[in-house]
C-alpha cells in the first residue's frame, strides 16, 4: 500500500509513517513496530519511523443514543444499562499518512 | 522542491487487500446460496470433533462441505474425509490464521451450487484469526470449560465479533473449579446477541439444539 501511494508522488526517502490502531484490533503496536523494520529494510521506507496512534473503542447507545468509552470491553451503556451498543470507533486498522522528503 | 518536507494523506484500510478477497468470497457464497460458517476456537477446543459429532446430525438433505485450516498437517481433514462428505485442507505454512485469498484459492475446487452450508475450520488461535474476514456469513467459537472462566475477558475481540459460542466439554465440569456462570456473564457483556451452547462432542450433550440453530440459520440463508 505504501509502494502503491509513493509511485504516484516524487519521494527520495519516507520519514514517517502513521498508522491508527482501533483498541478492538488484536494489532500489537510493538510486533508491528518490528515487523515495519523487517518490511522496511532496502525500501523508501528503511529508517522511517512508524507512528502508531491507538484508537479508542467508542460505543454509543442504540437505545438513548449515549456516546461513550468503553472500558475494558464492557459493552454496557453507563446512561441507561442497555447492552445494545454499536462501536462507532475502534475497529479500524489505517495507514493514515506518510512524511517524505 | 523535491527535497522539502511533506506530509502524504492517505486513509486507506490496511486490511484492504484480505476484506477485498473477502468480499468477493461473500459473493460468491450468496450466488451459490451457500451459508459459509468460520469456525474459531484454541487449540484442542474441540472444533475438528464438533464437526465430526455434528455432520452426522444433519437433515439427509442438507449438502455440506467443510474447509480445514492448519499449519502443517491434514489430520484434521483425513478425520472429517471418512464422514463422505466434500473436504479440503489449507496448510498455512507457519501462518496462525487463515486469509480471504487462501480460502479463495480452494473455493474453485468444490462444486458450490450442491452446497448448503460451508464449514470452513480455521487454525487453532483466538487471537489473529479475529481480524481475517473470510468472507462467510458469521464467526462461531468454540471454547472448552476446562480453558478457565476467564478466557472470554482476555481474548474479547474474537467475542465481540462471533454469532455463536458453544462452549465444549461440559461432561468434565464437575472436574474443573471453571465458573460457568461468570464465564457466561462475561461472555454477554461483551456480546450481548451472541447465542450461546452448552455442549460435550464426548456425550452429544447440546449438539441437536445446535445442529438445529445452524440448519435454521442456513434455511433463513436461502430463502
Amino acid at each position: 500500500m505504501i509502494d502503491h501511494t509513493l509511485s504516484q508522488h516524487d519521494v527520495k526517502r519516507v520519514l514517517k509513517v502513521k498508522i491508527k490502531v482501533g483498541e478492538l484490533t488484536n494489532a500489537e503496536p510493538d510486533a508491528l513496530a518490528m515487523a515495519f523494520e523487517a518490511y522496511s529494510k532496502d525500501t523508501l521506507c528503511e529508517g522511517a519511523e512508524l507512528i502508531v496512534e491507538r484508537v479508542p473503542l467508542l460505543g454509543c447507545c442504540r437505545d438513548c443514543h449515549y456516546e461513550f468509552n468503553v472500558k475494558m470491553m464492557y459493552f454496557l451503556c453507563p446512561n441507561c444499562k442497555s447492552a445494545n451498543i454499536e462501536v462507532v470507533q475502534g475497529e479500524e486498522l489505517l495507514l493514515e499518512s506518510l512524511e517524505v522528503e | 522542491m523535491d527535497n522539502e518536507r511533506r506530509e502524504i494523506e492517505v486513509m486507506a484500510n490496511l486490511r484492504d487487500s484480505n476484506d477485498m478477497q473477502a468480499e468477493v468470497n461473500r459473493a460468491h457464497f450468496r450466488k451459490n446460496n451457500c451459508l459459509a460458517i468460520n469456525i474459531l476456537g484454541s487449540p484442542g477446543a474441540g472444533k475438528t470433533s464438533l464437526l465430526e459429532k455434528t455432520l452426522p446430525l444433519f437433515n439427509e438433505n442438507m449438502s455440506v462441505a467443510v474447509i480445514e485450516g492448519d499449519i502443517f498437517t491434514s489430520k484434521d481433514a483425513d478425520r472429517i474425509s471418512v464422514h463422505d462428505v466434500p473436504v479440503i485442507q489449507i496448510n498455512t505454512g507457519g501462518s496462525c490464521h487463515l486469509d480471504s485469498k487462501m480460502v479463495a484459492k480452494v473455493l474453485p475446487e468444490f462444486d458450490c451450487q450442491s452446497l448448503d452450508l460451508m464449514i470452513i475450520e480455521n487454525v487453532g488461535n483466538l487471537v489473529c484469526p479475529a481480524d481475517f474476514d473470510l468472507g462467510e456469513a458469521f464467526k462461531v467459537i468454540v471454547l472448552s470449560i476446562v480453558e478457565g472462566d476467564d478466557k472470554p475477558a482476555k481474548y474479547p475481540v474474537i467475542f465481540r465479533k462471533a454469532k455463536a459460542v458453544l462452549l465444549n466439554k461440559m461432561d468434565l465440569e464437575g472436574l474443573t473449579d471453571v465458573n460457568m456462570e461468570r464465564m457466561k456473564q462475561d461472555i454477554r457483556v461483551i456480546n450481548p446477541d451472541i447465542k450461546i451452547f452448552e455442549i460435550s462432542c464426548r456425550t452429544g450433550k447440546g449438539l441437536q439444539d445446535w445442529t438445529n440453530w445452524l440448519q435454521d440459520k442456513v434455511l433463513a440463508f436461502q430463502s
